[in-house]
């Protein structure tokens, strides 16, 4: 059996100038691991802060709804399994995340996705303001803002692929450009 | 009434509500998994504290970063503050505290003061 190679996987992070990597259970200490070591990423706190803040949007999604869950002793319940990546090019930091949902979910996640891209800064402030309003969603721990909040805090449209997984399962992966000059 | 305390932790803000001044204060960053667990017997505490009417209150938002989900419980208790002075006589000043250059943490304040009809005071330090 051929071992995973540390020295390839290095090589290979280094090549896509990916500063963090995370592949594993969300817990709620993982989330507060990822965070601060973000913080001290970029040399604007505003732009640190951005990605930070879109880095737990994109975490808090695995924890909650990813279709792929384990059980977390510390947390004492299961909990969602997913990657998240901080990389980055001349101009952008470029954050992406990958889990598994169930593909009946695909549809209404790219339509909610297109739409909230589709809107100018007034309208989606309008928007965000307006869907926190709303009663919170049965059966649901998000407050139903996350990719309202990645657009504002990038400044970007949100870029969603999907990948088939399995028969039931797509494979989703979100990705988020932050511009490095505020 | 007793006075309502959390000490702060990485995810969690600290928590300081007492019952005599009608001092509020939330300090630090919010973003437990789980709000609606989390916010539970916060929101019982300030249930009881508006329970009596005619109170001076202040509340004092001095956060560093919060999630989407807080966001949404935020508003839940600046909406309590709202339907305590339009219904029970009660006086609500809400001071927004940001870190300058925070443009960020500055509009989430504006936001939130156009969503309710309360005294907002945005204060940078």
């Amino acid at each position: 059996m051929e071992h995973f190679s540390v020295k390839t996987f290095k090589q290979q992070l280094s090549a896509k100038k990916i500063s963090l990597a995370f592949q594993g259970i969300f817990s709620q200490d993982v989330l507060a691991l990822i965070g601060k070591s973000l913080r001290n990423t970029p040399d604007s706190r505003v732009i640190a802060k951005r990605l930070f803040a879109i880095v737990i949007e994109m975490a808090q999604n695995i924890h909650h709804y990813s279709a792929e869950k384990q059980y977390s002793e510390k947390d004492g319940r299961d909990i969602g399994v997913g990657i998240v990546a901080v990389a980055e090019d001349d101009q952008h930091y470029v954050i992406t995340s990958g889990n598994c949902i169930d593909k009946h979910e695909v549809p209404p996640l790219i339509e909610r996705a297109n739409y909230i891209n589709g809107l100018d800064a007034d309208k989606l402030k309008a928007f965000y303001r307006e869907q926190r309003k709303m009663p919170q969603r049965e059966g649901k721990p998000g407050a139903n803002l996350g990719f309202i909040d990645m657009v504002r805090k990038s400044g970007n449209p949100i870029e969603i692929n999907i990948k088939d997984y399995d028969d039931t399962r797509s494979f989703f992966i979100l990705s988020v450009r932050v511009n490095k000059e505020l | 009434m007793e006075n309502f305390h959390i000490d702060g932790s990485t995810y969690i803000p600290r928590i300081d509500f007492n019952a005599e001044t009608g001092v509020l204060e939330l300090e630090g960053e919010s973003y437990h998994e789980y709000t609606t667990e989390f916010f539970g017997p916060i929101f019982s505490w300030l249930e009881d504290f508006l329970e009596q009417a005619g109170r001076e209150v202040t509340m004092n938002f001095k956060m560093s970063y919060f999630n989407t989900s807080s966001s949404r419980r935020f508003l839940e208790i600046l909406t309590l503050l709202e339907e305590y002075q339009n219904d029970k006589e009660g006086k609500v000043t809400v001071n927004w505290y940001y870190e300058e250059n925070d443009v960020d943490m500055l509009e989430s304040g504006e936001e939130y003061a156009d969503d309710v009809e309360l005294t907002f005071n945005l204060i940078a330090y």
